[in-house]
């Protein structure tokens, strides 16, 4: 039996609005290994890390450290006591230097000043250990974004660091600049150090970890051996499918002569050098819902940028709503071709939180006749707008003036399905729209969702929801690196399973298939 | 005439007033680099500036020892500051309304308090004050130009140097002055290294009311010998331009608020000819504030767009 250098005893975190983030996770944590956690966004993996480096306290249970039980105030304490962390997000500050952003905090004293050659010395002395060949005189601006992780890496070693957490590291780096870490994190487990790995990239949960461990809706899955679990086995226990439920009740069958309402051709974007969007090319029929599918950073929201008109970065390739080009046009001119967007962030881009029901119900089309009078709008009409819309959407509130702030998850995303709804669109570009909300709100959005389809609407339904894409799409979409990886031209003959080899790269299919998503 | 003026520009006289007038608007100027090196922008250095000038005549007036009215002003300034820091930081408003509500009431403030206790409302002439004295530096005097100026000016000019160098090798040399750097560049990344921010942020506004208090009392203990209603005249502005304009470069920030005070200089030298309205004349170093803060953001604007520096 191995040393066991941190341990979960019941750890549960609940958060002041009442949501449960953690609950009874229970973990063990070896001297020396490489252990992933994976999940879900959304999952809980990162409220997980905030407690074990001290940023969150727990709500209860118990976290031990080395045999001692601890209960850091901050993390200060946690890297007192030698955890490191390195953040998703760069904690650098860009015009120091390397030395200063790794001295930052312990700085080396020769009387009252700051002693730089031993600062240099040292720094240099730990870069090259470990074959970090960075020039440690350098300003962190001027490095690039692998050298800047390297940087986040040596912090935690200067300050002897014996359990390093790394949150989601390769998302920002190329599968080179991965492999060269991964080499590096097999030399720290040789010297003693234990390494907590987190990320949703299964293929390389697999090929770096000893041991690996599971949590799905902030609910441990178990500790498992790396080699005891085939790719197949981890995608079951990440995604975990639930219930089964029959959607196709629902759904009726009329025939729109394959009349396209949306066609992407050949949609390519860069950021940073790299390509987002690969070159993709489907399209959107009418009265049906196209899902697409896939682990969260893998284009699906530039895609949906670049759709709604949202994007401000320079794409290229063909998108037409509605038979026109639409490649220009900004938000508002391709709303008015018939497109409507339910967006992801719904506090942020869906809705004006400080403002009433009835404004934020009727704020993408506040232009209409009946709303907007000669001079002034149309009161009456709004309240009538809003409350029809707050009874058929059974929004649960005072009355149309309530701000939409004070309302539950649920209900601001009723609002805004709502809204969206009363447009009576050609195209709905739904992204993630039951993401974190109730069951009840979310079967109502799901069946709006279907109601739009059997009247004829194109439905483009992104969702990183794998039973939700599966209940309710026509056709799907797996994206993959920016790519489609996967098209499936019939939902109900496909499976979680199938659909997440797709969604982790571990397989792809010929082009000639892919182009059956726009020429079906 | 104009002759005249142009010769008076290139007198020892002259450069003696520029260093004069440099004393209060290097002290303003590093009282706004310091509390914005932590992140907290000090927008009040005006106001504490008046208050402490006329809290160190007062004081000075009451113990009748200008050493201990200096002190007094000292407390009124560190005070002020703990104010601002007491109302952004613990109650959560915003640094800048905390600020402009101190400004929009200091002037009168002082004007109440001199009627209480001088029973004048525009100058303290009439109370006996001891002031600060002049300082001359033996064997250095002697030493032409060079002695002319670094001999011969008033203690807090003095002060005011030493606390330039001090300060410098602070904020640049310590591990101190590091972490409050970085507080001010990036707080999250200086909180994940441990460093308390809000410790560091409240420790800058005391010696940025230090500094200023110091600015102030110079011109009330010192340069004017009484407190005068609006003596203070944009000074602290003039520190937060030049601090403005500085960006966080030290050198670039002491030498601006050189420049500052070598127009106000010119404004002096011009009013002492009548063919200029006086008003006019007046504005001079004003003028130069605007001109100089719209250049440096221009430059910043094109320096960004070709990618030189980084936004921040």
């Amino acid at each position: 039996m191995k040393e066991t250098i941190l341990k979960l005893d019941n750890v549960t975190k609940v958060y002041p609005n009442g949501t449960v983030a953690n609950r009874d996770i229970n973990m063990e944590f070896e001297k020396g290994e490489i252990h992933s956690i994976v999940g879900e966004n959304g999952a809980g993996k990162s409220t997980l890390m905030k407690i074990i480096f001290g940023i969150e306290a727990p709500s209860s249970g118990t976290v031990t450290y080395k045999g001692k039980e601890v209960h850091f105030n901050g993390s200060m304490d946690a890297i007192e006591a030698g955890i490191g962390m390195v953040h998703q997000h760069f904690m650098l500050i860009p015009s120091f230097s390397v030395v200063d952003n790794i001295i930052l905090g312990s700085e080396p004293k020769s009387g009252i000043f700051i002693d730089r050659k031993e600062a240099v010395r040292r720094t240099q002395e730990l870069s090259d250990k470990y074959h970090f060949e960075l020039d440690v005189i350098a300003k962190v601006s001027t490095l690039s974004v692998a050298k800047r992780q390297k940087v986040e890496i040596l912090k935690t070693l200067y300050r002897n660091a014996e359990l390093i957490i790394l949150d989601e590291p390769t998302s920002v780096l190329t599968p080179q600049e991965t492999e060269k870490l991964f080499e590096q994190l097999r030399q720290f487990k040789e010297q003693g150090h234990t390494i907590l790995f987190i990320s949703h990239k299964l293929e390389e949960v697999k090929k770096i970890s000893d041991r690996i461990s599971v949590i799905r809706n902030g609910v441990s899955k178990g500790t498992y051996k790396n080699e005891e679990l085939t790719m197949e086995q981890l995608t079951n226990l990440i995604i975990g499918r639930d219930l089964e439920k029959d959607f196709d009740q629902f759904k009726t069958h009329e025939d729109f002569h394959d009349e396209k309402v949306l066609k992407v051709e050949d949609l390519y974007m860069e950021r940073n050098g790299k390509p987002v969007l690969n070159h993709m090319s489907f399209a959107v029929k009418k009265g049906e819902i196209l899902g697409v599918a896939g682990v969260e950073g893998n284009g699906q929201q530039e895609l949906v940028k670049c759709l709604t008109g949202l994007e401000k970065t320079a794409y290229e390739g063909k998108i037409t709503v509605c038979d026109k080009d639409a490649l220009e046009m900004n938000v508002k001119q391709r709303r008015e071709l018939g497109m409507a967007y339910i967006p992801e962030d719904r506090m942020g881009d869906g809705i004006a939180a400080s403002l009433p029901i009835s404004d934020n119900i009727i704020s993408t089309y506040y232009d209409r006749e009946d709303i907007n009078g000669k001079f002034f709008m149309n009161q009456k009409a709004i309240n009538k707008v809003a409350d029809d819309l707050i009874d058929t959407f059974t929004v649960k509130t005072q009355d149309n003036k309530t701000a939409v702030g004070s309302l539950s998850g649920g209900n601001v995303q009723k609002v805004v399905v709502a809204r969206e709804y009363n447009t009576i669109p050609d195209l709905m570009i739904a992204e993630q729209p039951t993401h974190g909300i109730d069951i009840g709100s979310a079967e109502l959005v799901h069946h709006k969702l279907l109601e739009l389809r059997n009247q004829g609407a194109g439905i483009l339904l992104v969702s990183a929801d794998l039973n939700e894409v599966l209940d309710l799409s026509d056709r799907i979409i797996v994206m993959f690196d920016g790519q489609i990886a996967g098209y499936f031209p019939d939902a109900s003959k496909t499976n979680d399973q199938e659909l997440g080899l797709y969604m982790l790269g571990a397989r792809h299919q010929s082009e000639e298939e892919i182009g059956g998503a726009l020429n079906a | 005439m104009l002759k005249t003026i142009f010769e008076s520009l290139f007198t020892m006289k002259f450069l003696l007033s520029i260093v004069r007038l440099s004393t209060p608007i290097l002290l303003a100027s590093i009282a706004a680099f310091i509390s914005s090196s932590t992140g907290i922008v000090n927008i009040a250095i005006e106001s504490i500036m008046t208050f402490s000038a006329l809290a160190g005549i007062l004081g000075s007036y009451i113990t009748q020892n200008a050493y201990l009215g200096c002190l007094i002003g000292l407390l009124i300034g560190i005070l002020t500051a703990l104010l601002i820091a007491f109302f952004s930081m613990k109650m959560g408003a915003d640094a800048i309304f905390v600020g402009i509500a101190l400004n929009t009431f200091a002037d009168s403030l002082a004007i109440f308090f001199l009627y209480q206790i001088a029973g004048e409302k525009g100058t303290s002439a009439s109370l006996m004050t001891p002031i600060l004295p002049a300082v001359d530096i033996p064997g250095i005097s002697s030493i032409p130009i060079l002695g002319e100026i670094i001999s011969g000016q008033y203690l807090l000019t003095y002060l005011c140097w030493i606390i330039l160098i001090v300060l410098y090798i602070l904020v640049y040399k310590t591990p101190l002055g590091m972490r409050m750097r970085a507080c001010g560049l990036n707080a999250d990344a200086a909180k994940t290294a441990g460093i308390n921010v809000q410790v560091l942020q409240v420790l800058s506004l005391i010696l940025s009311g230090f500094f200023a208090a110091l600015g102030g009392m110079y011109l009330s203990l010192n340069y004017l010998k009484i407190f005068s209603k609006g003596m203070v005249a944009g000074q602290g502005w003039m520190g937060i331009a030049a601090n403005g304009i500085a960006n966080g470069n030290y050198g670039a920030l002491l030498i601006s608020s050189l420049i500052f005070a070598a127009f106000r200089a010119v404004s002096i030298v011009f009013n002492t000819s009548t063919i200029f309205p006086t008003d006019l004349v007046g504005t001079i170093p004003y003028f130069a504030v605007f001109v100089f803060v719209t250049a440096a953001s221009i430059i910043n604007y094109y320096r960004i767009k070709h990618g030189k520096v980084e936004e921040q």
